[in-house]
């Protein structure tokens, strides 16, 4: 049931909003949960099992958790130094059994469903490459919806109790209904639970001025991904079937395109859920924060998918960068290489495993393997050569924070990005790279004036409302990020003109919405993962 | 105190430490220079920051910073 169809937006969604409304404020979690439920059943059917598995799991393991946690601190008033070590090592130790197994059920649950024939077809090979004869057969795997975001939440939210970040949650039911959201449990966004779970321990009354906001949001969506995304899905497809058509500048439009649809459709998505959560009197964390405006790519990484970015620093990055085994190995790399080298070695081991992770956590081929590894080469070349761009800067007295030279800064960004985006979309490894040689062999500007370009799959009429829509999400990319909230500032106007902008945001959808012949709306891209 | 102001403007030249207190929210430092940091703080002040104490709150301002080596050092 995708967000943006007749099923989900009046039918689903205001069923569950009206039940929601109807009971008493305390036991309004009980439609949200059932509804949550209902969801998932009707897109994953039996395979709301794996779901049930990582809920019972996580749920018993964060009491005993807890309850150690607990102990500890009771115990710990009435000892002395050593005895107090002593426990506090006994109580680490069996925190961290409990945390890896139950850590190590649930991915494993990931690996062999998301994974599982990629892995193996690498056994294959690499038995094949030793001389020896396999042939391993594929599985029909089907994998449960959401697995890839419910399990990271999950797994991050057990890490938090056994970090004592906050206390576990009692209610096995509510813990649940963290789990399985029905607005979020798509695409997220991964939220962790004092983000989100402690509100539903909280009484929620109607907020007039929340659901507002809620529904602007769902518009907003609506419009980014019905009007946007899905008009330029056509061109998109058009530039990467594989042909010897479409190279060259095409291959630049094409990446551009793509990195319009993908932000569009992404966040669109994320507006819709952001939005339905509002209306049952919720606040999820935000997944996107201007990310084209960044300077370089690990700005872009904090900005775009930023659940996904935070969940991979502090549980990832955070956990091989402190855990005691590398911080032995840290200190005995930094005797051996001094200086900005030293420094630089000791950072990128750890993030070598972030953006592994980061790509195979996208897909299950080695395609998206490369992709992570293309951002890690970008970050890893750039924190080495800093001290080059820092004494280049010197040398030519630019301030990293003047308006030029932030500007060229967005630009390659936005450059290095593309490339990213091109690596993403296309159906192969080799093909991304054909198409990329075709940019320096194959290049002709004439081709933007030619007829070749309405034929794509985007007419003129089509590039129009594509222009238009650009511009008002980038003005919108403009107005927030100078810190003007926009749906504040619309609550401000005149009631007419405020009923006027909603009935031209509802009607821009419907009149402009890229559906029915001719078009062919995809899904949500990131509802595979 | 004076050996963390050392370690934070050898980390980040140019920051006013002594007055900054948002040092996270306000993007001064990253993931990998709290990494950098973290790793200085270890073994200047022969401690061991676990990681439940990461947290953004913690590395927002020098006191906080310093308050976290406190607290380490007194559970130690």
């Amino acid at each position: 049931m995708a967000f943006h169809s007749f099923l989900y937006l009046p039918f689903f969604l205001g069923s569950a909003v009206l039940s929601y409304y109807l009971v008493p404020a305390r036991y309004r979690n009980i439609p949200v949960f059932l509804f949550s439920i209902l969801f998932y059943i009707m897109t994953s059917r039996q395979y709301i099992l794996f779901l049930f598995i990582t809920a019972v799991t996580v749920f018993w393991a964060s009491q005993l958790l807890d309850r150690w946690n607990q102990d500890f601190k009771e115990k710990r008033r009435t000892l002395d130094k050593d005895t107090r070590k002593q426990y506090k090592l006994f109580y680490e130790r069996k925190k961290k059994r409990l945390l890896y197994s139950i850590v190590l059920l649930n991915f494993l649950i990931l690996l062999f469903l998301k994974y599982g024939n990629f892995f193996g077809s690498v056994v294959e090979s690499l038995l094949q490459a030793c001389g020896l004869s396999a042939d391993i057969p594929l599985l029909s795997l089907v994998q449960p919806l959401g697995i890839s975001f419910y399990t990271l939440q999950a797994c991050g939210y057990l890490i938090d109790i056994s970090r004592e970040k906050y206390r576990a949650e009692p209610h096995f039911f509510r813990f649940c209904l963290f789990l399985c959201f029905f607005p979020q449990i798509v695409e997220g966004p991964i939220a962790r639970y004092d983000q989100f779970g402690f509100q539903l321990q909280k009484e929620r009354r109607f907020d007039p001025q929340q659901f507002s906001f809620g529904l602007q949001l769902i518009l907003w969506g609506l419009f980014k991904k019905i009007v946007l995304a899905d008009r330029i899905n056509m061109f998109v497809n058009t530039v990467f079937t594989p042909s010897e058509q479409y190279v060259g500048l095409y291959v630049v439009l094409g990446a551009a395109a793509y990195t319009f649809q993908i932000y569009t459709e992404f966040s669109g998505c994320i507006d819709i859920v952001r939005g339905s959560a509002s209306l049952f009197g919720l606040s999820l964390p935000e997944n996107f924060r201007q990310p084209f405006s960044s300077v370089s790519i690990n700005e872009f990484w904090q900005r775009w998918h930023m659940t996904l970015g935070a969940w991979i620093r502090d549980y990832i990055f955070y956990g091989i960068s402190f855990s005691a085994p590398y911080q032995k190995f840290s200190k005995k790399l930094r005797h051996l290489f001094s200086g900005h080298f030293g420094k630089w070695l000791n950072a990128v081991i750890p993030l070598f495993f972030v953006w592994f992770f980061m790509g195979l956590w996208h897909g299950a081929s080695w395609k998206y393997v490369l992709y992570g590894l293309y951002y890690y080469i970008l970050i890893a070349s750039g924190m080495l050569l800093e001290p080059l761009f820092f004494k280049f800067r010197q040398l030519f007295h630019i301030h990293p924070d003047h308006t030029v030279w932030r500007l060229i800064s967005q630009i390659r960004t936005l450059l290095f990005v593309m490339v990213g985006m091109l690596l993403f979309r296309a159906d192969t490894f080799s093909q991304a790279v054909q198409m990329l040689r075709s940019v320096w062999t194959n290049f002709s500007i004439s081709r933007l004036f030619d007829s070749s370009l309405p034929t794509m799959g985007c007419d003129r009429h089509d590039m129009a409302i594509l222009l238009f829509g650009f511009l008002l999400v980038f003005t919108a990319g403009i107005l927030q990020k100078r810190n003007i909230r926009i749906r504040e500032a619309i609550s401000t106007l005149p009631l007419p003109v405020r009923w006027g902008l909603f009935y031209t945001g509802i009607f821009l959808v419907i009149i402009l919405g890229a559906y029915g012949k001719g078009y062919d709306p995809a899904g949500f891209i990131y509802a595979q993962f | 105190m004076k050996e963390l102001l050392e370690i934070l403007e050898a980390l980040k030249p140019g920051v006013d430490f002594k007055t900054e207190q948002h040092l996270i929210d306000d993007r001064i430092l990253n993931s990998l220079e709290i990494m950098e940091l973290v790793t200085e703080i270890n073994d200047t002040f022969d401690i061991s920051v676990p990681l439940n104490l990461v947290l953004p709150e913690n590395f927002q301002s020098i006191d906080s910073i310093y308050a976290m080596i406190q607290r380490v050092l007194d559970e130690e």
